[in-house]
């Protein structure tokens, strides 16, 4: 069976630090104006004293169906058998359509290269050699679980079957592999 | 340039290249910057981007880069690393990293400066300290340093120069607790967050100030273990944010809840009266203090509604003794900062959770543990001692006032600097060597501090950047960073024995040194050589291992060794482990516990809620006690402050890296407040006071009181060498009032201000 790898972000152990922003950005040379990931702390919202933050990961959602590859006119984008949203850089021509595509507004052009990049999941480095991506190593409150979820006995897909969760914008019918598990105060912001 | 498509968008990105600044002298910019040599494996080392100092592995990646992770090995800590330690590769490389000695050119905090070579600046450096000792006495000078790490061999240098006077940041951070732990339970103790059932939380606030075992443990203790988290904080932090319940106290009001649940737990009758008969001294009379102090009254005075402190100190009783109320870190919110950590020490000794899970207990280091288990089930750690130091008959600057006695040899009360400097009060100081120190930003009172360095006939600094308060040295003396150090074995036992050590991973970049090299060849030139008989860091570490080679060995592999199973005194599944791994251990009380090993080092033998050696120092402070403290004229606002995770205090907010994520504190103002001046959020303001005046910009939230502002601290820098800091922001240092608090020493970080748009 193929691998499906997703990615659960949890709202209510997340503190916002950044501790993923900079790992990715050091593991995967992210040139200082641009961003594969921020967790951005959104809010406070409600009334005082009755407030609360949203802790909203910003990153490839790894769409199963996903737009920037639809639009590619060359193949460059493309979806790994791992379900890894990827860019074939020898194919890119720079017409950003796959960056205007991103309902997500997580493609962007790195100014270094001038392809389109993105959150891969550290496919070639850290996951190439067994490891965990750098943002799930670092995180110092264990707010994310990364792995397989067509592996019936792996921890994400424990957390996937006994904890709430959701995926953002669900109704454009992208299927994102980023699973996010709601804050238990406050409503779900999708 | 290969002009296609992709170059043609380029443009349409946003700009990369930083503006091209004037080259700053002695700057990594203006020396070049080669590849960087050092292990291409990973080498287990310590971080210094905080003072928690994180275990962390670290490896060379292609001679580019510094990849750098958490350490597996020491499982509290869970092998995470946080946004400052990730981003230390950041400031090892920065272009505005000084990597060469200089000389001050211009006038002090001119911003002029010229390279010199390390044996000039030893030579100025002692021929100015020599002639002042001559002149005026070796306890002119005085020195200063971050405490921790290497901060040992400054003090040392000190000694060996004839001056009493070294500080450490102590009272202008964590003294308050530290000293109110020594007078009432004779030694600091530690949280069992990851135990606990119940925490309630005084705005210690672990999920931005991140220490990472701790902070890891509140949030497991929290999602995987269902404890509840009360957090009393004037701000919406994030612990705030993460807290079961939060209350907006009003700020300084901290110690009024604080005997308020003290109280309930007397007149409810939910403390451990056993505990209490068995372990403490001078119940009597702090119950009878206490007895005033009603849920009604704090909630007068507090704003926390009465029936909500009483019921959650029923759930609070209920829970314990697996439940704490934090004794928090940084201080000081009022100048009644002894009192406040009392009070909530008091709180934790009144449901008995000494050396209980989930609750307080004092670290188990080898001798201790060794004692118990009845072998050498951990090894010690020598300390080196040098024979023959020079007496020092002077007095220390901070002995003028007997109140503050507890501080003298925990850091000293570091402001008292501005005083002998000032107004030569006891006596005049005539120069400052400091290390790691920013005081321009921690030490309150801005100004005063600029007066002090200016004053002083000579000023020397050693750091990595250079800091605001730096920019005011004679000379500067650029420290490697811990990235490039070797360093001594270091003892982190917590319920067990633990060591670690600091090794480098990268080879020196630039012309910088270790500064325990750098004290040690002072330490030559200045003619003190003798004092300083190692030869190098290595030398130390097998004195401290009895020569051990293999124990050294096995605590550089590992990067975290530690030894035997957690111990709680009075915990008896703990004790009840233990003795069956160690077949000699001490035996087990009647109820299957060391409770009655359990001994505190006060004059009581026991913890003194009542201390007759506080009346002593202090007359009138024996006994805990509320009094009225005002913080702010009637017609300002209050200023508080905080940490923001990304950056530590008022050190990281140069390293490009976490610039990058936030270079400037917007000030928190609430949208009433806001309304009432016209201030929208991003608008211009001035913050000012008696004290100072700052401009900055504004951030309307509902998540700080209508009555107080916030921001976070560090920014607002404004010396011009850190230029991706100078100038942006508030500077919360030029807004504090220079104030000392009584017994614990601390600076005052809760002051009034005004606010208008402009």
């Amino acid at each position: 069976m193929t691998k499906r790898y997703v990615l659960v972000h949890d709202e209510n152990k997340c503190i916002g630090c950044q501790a993923c922003n900079v790992a990715c950005r050091s593991e995967n040379n992210v040139p200082e104006s641009v961003t594969r990931l921020q967790v951005r702390i959104e809010g406070p919202y409600g009334n005082f004293p009755h407030l609360h933050f949203k802790y909203n990961r910003v990153s490839c959602e790894q769409c199963e169906n996903a737009p920037c590859v639809k639009v590619c006119p060359t193949g460059a984008a493309y979806v790994n058998d791992d379900g890894i949203v990827s860019v074939n850089e020898n194919k890119c021509v720079g017409c950003l359509y796959c960056v205007a595509a991103c309902p997500y507004k997580v493609r962007f052009i790195n100014p270094e290269t001038r392809v389109p990049d993105k959150c891969d999941f550290c496919k070639d480095s850290r996951l190439a050699r067994g490891e965990q991506p750098a943002c799930v190593s670092v995180c110092p409150t264990q707010a994310l679980t990364f792995g397989d979820a067509n592996d019936m006995t792996s921890e994400v897909r424990r957390v996937l079957d006994t904890k709430p969760n959701y995926q953002q914008k669900v109704n454009l019918g992208t299927e994102p592999r980023v699973y996010r598990i709601p804050s238990r105060r406050g409503g779900i912001k999708a | 340039m290969k002009l296609d498509r992709r170059t043609f968008i380029k443009g349409a990105g946003a700009g990369t290249a930083g503006c091209a600044l004037a080259t700053l002298p002695g700057s990594l910019a203006a020396l070049g910057h080669s590849t960087l040599k050092g292990s291409a494996e990973s080498v287990a080392s310590i971080c210094e981007m905080c003072s928690t100092r994180c275990p962390i592995t670290a490896r060379v990646v292609n001679g580019k880069n510094v990849s750098i992770l958490g350490n597996k090995n020491a499982k509290s800590y869970g092998g995470a690393v946080c946004a400052r330690g990730g981003a230390g590769h950041s400031q090892l490389y920065d272009k505005q990293r000084i990597v060469k000695p200089l000389k001050r050119v211009g006038e002090r905090g001119e911003g002029k400066w010229a390279e010199i070579e390390w044996d000039e600046a030893y030579g100025i450096i002692a021929e100015n300290l020599n002639k002042i000792k001559a002149q005026h006495g070796a306890e002119s000078v005085a020195f200063s340093s971050k405490s921790g790490s290497l901060s040992g061999h400054l003090f040392h240098l000190a000694k060996a120069f004839g001056s009493p006077n070294t500080f450490t940041h102590a009272t202008t951070c964590p003294a308050g607790y530290v000293v109110a732990a020594k007078a009432m339970l004779g030694g600091k103790v530690k949280r069992d967050l990851s135990n606990s059932k119940y925490i309630i939380n005084f705005g210690h606030n672990l999920y931005e100030g991140i220490n990472m075992s701790e902070t890891r443990a509140m949030m497991n203790a929290q999602m995987e273990k269902g404890a509840k988290l009360v957090v009393f904080e004037p701000r919406f932090s994030i612990v705030a944010d993460k807290a079961d319940e939060w209350y907006a106290i009003k700020p300084g009001t901290d110690v009024a809840v604080a005997l308020a649940i003290c109280h309930t737990l007397i007149e409810d009758d939910l403390y451990d009266k056993a505990f209490v008969a068995e372990f403490v001294s001078g119940f009597a009379e702090f119950a009878k203090e206490v007895k005033a102090y009603t849920p009604e009254w704090a909630e007068s005075i507090s704003d926390v509604p009465a029936e909500d402190i009483r019921r959650i100190t029923h759930e609070y009783a209920a829970a314990a003794p697996h439940a704490l109320v934090d004794f928090g870190h940084r201080a000081s919110f009022t100048t009644e900062e002894f009192e406040m950590r009392r009070a909530l020490y008091a709180a934790n000794v009144l449901v008995g959770n000494i050396e209980r899970k989930g609750g307080l207990y004092f670290g188990k280091k080898a001798a201790k543990y060794n004692k118990f288990a009845g072998e050498k089930a951990a090894p010690t750690l020598a300390k080196p001692g040098v024979e023959g130091m020079p007496k020092i008959d002077a007095k220390r600057i901070d002995m003028v006032d007997e109140q503050y006695s507890l501080i003298w040899s925990s850091g000293g009360v570091y402001q008292t600097i501005l005083d002998a400097t000032l107004t030569a009060t006891p006596y005049q100081l005539h120069a400052w060597v400091m290390s790691r120190t920013n005081p321009m930003q921690t030490m309150t009172d801005r100004a005063r501090v600029v007066e002090t360095m200016k004053k002083l006939d000579f000023v020397v600094a050693c750091d990595i950047y250079i800091s605001e308060s730096a920019a005011y040295a004679d000379i500067f003396l650029p420290e490697s960073t811990y990235l490039e150090r070797d360093e001594e074995i270091v003892d982190k036992s917590g319920k067990n024995p633990a060591y670690y050590v600091r090794q480098k991973v990268v080879e020196t970049i630039g012309d910088t040194k270790p500064s325990w090299l750098i004290w040690k060849e002072l330490a030559d030139k200045l003619g003190q050589g003798q004092f300083f008989p190692w030869e190098n860091m290595e030398t130390l570490q097998l004195f401290q291992v009895g020569k051990n080679v293999s124990l050294l060995n096995k605590i550089k592999s590992e990067g975290w060794v530690s030894y035997g199973k957690p111990l709680l005194l009075r915990e008896p599944a703990m004790v009840k482990q233990f003795v069956e791994s160690y077949p000699n251990a001490k035996p087990l009380d009647a109820d299957g516990t060391y409770a009655s090993q359990l001994s505190f080092k006060t004059p009581s033998g026991k913890i003194e809620l009542s201390s007759s050696k506080v009346e002593k120092m202090a007359p009138g402070r024996g006994v805990i006690k509320y009094r009225e403290v005002n913080m702010k004229k009637a017609d300002e606002l209050f200023f508080i402050q905080g940490k923001v995770a990304v950056h530590t205090n008022s050190a990281t907010q140069n390293v490009p890296l976490l610039a990058n994520l936030m270079s400037d504190n917007a000030v928190w103002i609430h949208p009433i407040t806001a309304g009432l001046l016209n201030i929208s959020s991003g608008d211009k303001i001035r913050i000012y006071n008696d004290t100072g005046s700052e401009e900055g910009h504004a951030l309307v939230t509902p998540g700080i009181r209508p009555d107080t502002v916030f921001a976070y601290m560090g920014c607002g820098s404004k010396n011009k060498e850190l230029a991706r800091a100078t100038g942006k922001g508030v500077h919360c240092g030029n807004l504090l009032p220079h104030v000392t608090s009584p017994v614990t020493g601390m600076n005052l970080h809760t002051t009034g201000v005004k606010i208008a748009k402009i």
